[in-house]
């Protein structure tokens, strides 16, 4: 990845960190859109594996530092979801929106499976209720605002790098 | 290549495993521990974050603020509105209440459902809910408390249907408030809010109705007892009919306001309804009653005045005559009120009366003060 390339996606990686903290509190949807999720697998697929999970890492103690949610799990969540991302960069760049879409959901529903397991955040019945029915429907929000997102900022990301 | 490629995974997992590792320690600290950790970073690093979505929340309380302020505004004004249409309804029951007192027997209240076709653009006809077994029947008056509103087409028996005066083959025999003009009462042919209006038709032509002048049912025909108000005149229509006259009337009852009727029975069209609805009637009878009352009592003046004027007068006569009688030395008979009245003069100079030698007759009278007399006494 060039410099142009580099710019061009921290660019895109900071809109959308700061559409995270300024359109989700504004809507507050009980599930929410997690344009994180999308900045992190954006900037994943443009990283090595080792340097995703750095940037995940980050990204989740971001996160964390601003959330009240238990300090680290967000951190954990998203380097496992930067390095898997970044890993399966081959599918992630398919010119397949539907697909980019699934990748989305999938990595979002993972987010949230660590994140909850690890923050321990609810009891049994509830935690169920958020990870087979809550979580899925934020992983569908974030994964359709994500498509979105990625259509109307594709003339800002036309380097791609395989 | 190979080399390279076996090391850069190594790097990576090993970077994952200590992303991984740190994220457990800090899932692991103690509150006391982790806080100053994400603290320093929310005073740091996302200081700029924390303060995006700070405004935003703030945005978002404003937004919820505002909204509950709109709904607590919107649920007083329906509220406002709602006691609005509970006053108008209280007062429409009120008047039925007291339409009903006056009527006191004779009548059967219904509630009046409108169902106007969607094709129509007038309302011709209402659904009451009352029908036979309640006692409506066909040709029954419906009338509310502003006056007539149609009458009964078909009575089914827990319903019936009601044709109002917008329809046209609604007809009613009508008269002014001062029964000086009669007339019958159509539908007018209009559009708008002119299709809510009524022709008085088939008034003669000597009589003018002024502007204003309530009319009321004749009672002639039967269908409706006589004074149920139907409403005031506008103005007169010109029409090709040189004999009659024919006026535009407002009616009484705006169909659409009406929401409860009574329905007078066939026992009580037969005895009337009195003045129930006879405001204007009352006046215009008072009024003449006043006219009249003031005629005779002029009346009684003047004929007081006229037997005033005679009595002067005859007193007048009694005392010329007297006086004359006496200076011929004619016998004074006293004079009654009844023979100043009765003149008969002939018929005393039909009967000769010999002049009596009275004593007293020659003298003048003590009694009297009147100089012609006293200078005439010594004879």
């Amino acid at each position: 990845m060039n410099w142009t390339g580099a710019v061009r996606t921290m660019l895109v990686c900071a809109i959308l960190i700061v559409l995270h903290y300024t359109l989700r509190p504004l809507l507050a949807w009980r599930a929410s859109i997690d344009f994180l999720i999308v900045a992190l697998l954006l900037g994943s697929v443009r990283l090595r594996p080792g340097a995703a999970a750095v940037y995940g890492f980050l990204l989740g103690l971001v996160a964390d530092s601003i959330a009240v949610s238990p300090f680290g799990a967000a951190a954990l969540a998203m380097s496992i979801v930067g390095f898997g991302a970044s890993w399966l960069k081959a599918v992630f760049f398919a010119d397949n929106l539907a697909l980019n879409g699934f990748f989305l959901f999938l990595a979002k529903w993972i987010f949230d499976l660590i994140f909850l397991i690890v923050g321990h955040r609810a009891v049994d019945p509830e935690l169920a209720m958020q990870i087979f029915v809550w979580s899925p429907l934020a992983a569908a929000v974030t994964a359709v605002a994500g498509v979105i997102a990625l259509s109307l900022l594709k003339p800002l990301m036309e380097v791609r790098t395989a | 290549m190979a080399t390279a490629a076996r090391y850069g995974s190594r790097v990576d997992a090993g970077l994952l495993v200590g992303c991984v590792v740190l994220s457990l320690i800090a899932v692991v600290l103690k509150d006391e521990d982790r806080e100053p950790v994400a603290s320093a970073l929310r005073r740091s690093i996302v200081a700029p974050l924390v303060g995006l979505q700070r405004g935003a929340e703030r945005w978002r309380s404003a937004w919820v603020a505002s909204e509950q302020r709109q709904l607590a505004s919107d649920s007083v004004a329906i509220r406002a509105i709602k006691e609005q249409a509970l006053q108008v309804e209280n007062e429409q029951l009120r008047k039925i209440v007291g339409l009903g007192s006056r009527l006191e027997w004779g009548f059967i209240p219904a509630e009046a459902v409108h169902s106007a076709a969607p094709s129509e653009d007038v309302v011709t006809n209402m659904t009451l809910t009352a029908g036979s077994v309640a006692g409506v029947q066909r040709y029954n008056p419906v009338v509310a408390p502003e006056g007539l509103v149609g009458v009964v087409q078909t009575a089914d028996p827990t319903m019936s249907v009601a044709i109002l005066y917008t329809s046209p083959d609604f007809r009613a025999s009508a008269m002014s408030a001062d029964a000086g003009a009669f007339g019958i009462v159509y539908p007018h042919t209009g559009r708008g809010s002119a299709a809510y209006m009524l022709e008085l038709r088939g008034v003669s032509t000597r009589v003018q109705l002024k502007p204003g002048t309530q009319v009321y049912t004749s009672g002639l025909g039967g269908t409706f007892p006589r004074g149920i108000a139907i409403g005031s005149v506008v103005s007169e229509l010109k029409t090709t009919e040189p004999w009659t006259r024919t006026y535009l009337l407002r009616p009484a009852v705006s169909p659409s306001r009406v929401t409860t009727v009574l329905v007078l029975t066939a026992q009580r069209v037969t005895q009337g309804t009195g003045n129930v609805w006879g405001g204007a009637v009352n006046a215009d009878s008072a009024t003449r009653r006043i006219v009249a009352a003031n005629d005779s009592i002029a009346r009684q003046a003047a004929l007081i005045e006229a037997q005033a004027r005679r009595a002067a007068l005859d007193s007048v006569r009694r005392a010329t005559i007297d006086s004359v009688r006496r200076s011929l030395g004619a016998v004074v008979t006293p004079v009654t009120p009844e023979s100043t009245t009765v003149r008969a003069p002939a018929a005393a100079s039909t009967t000769p009366r010999t002049p009596v030698q009275r004593r007293d007759t020659t003298r003048a009278r003590r009694d009297s003060t009147r100089p012609d007399t006293t200078r005439k006494s010594p004879t």
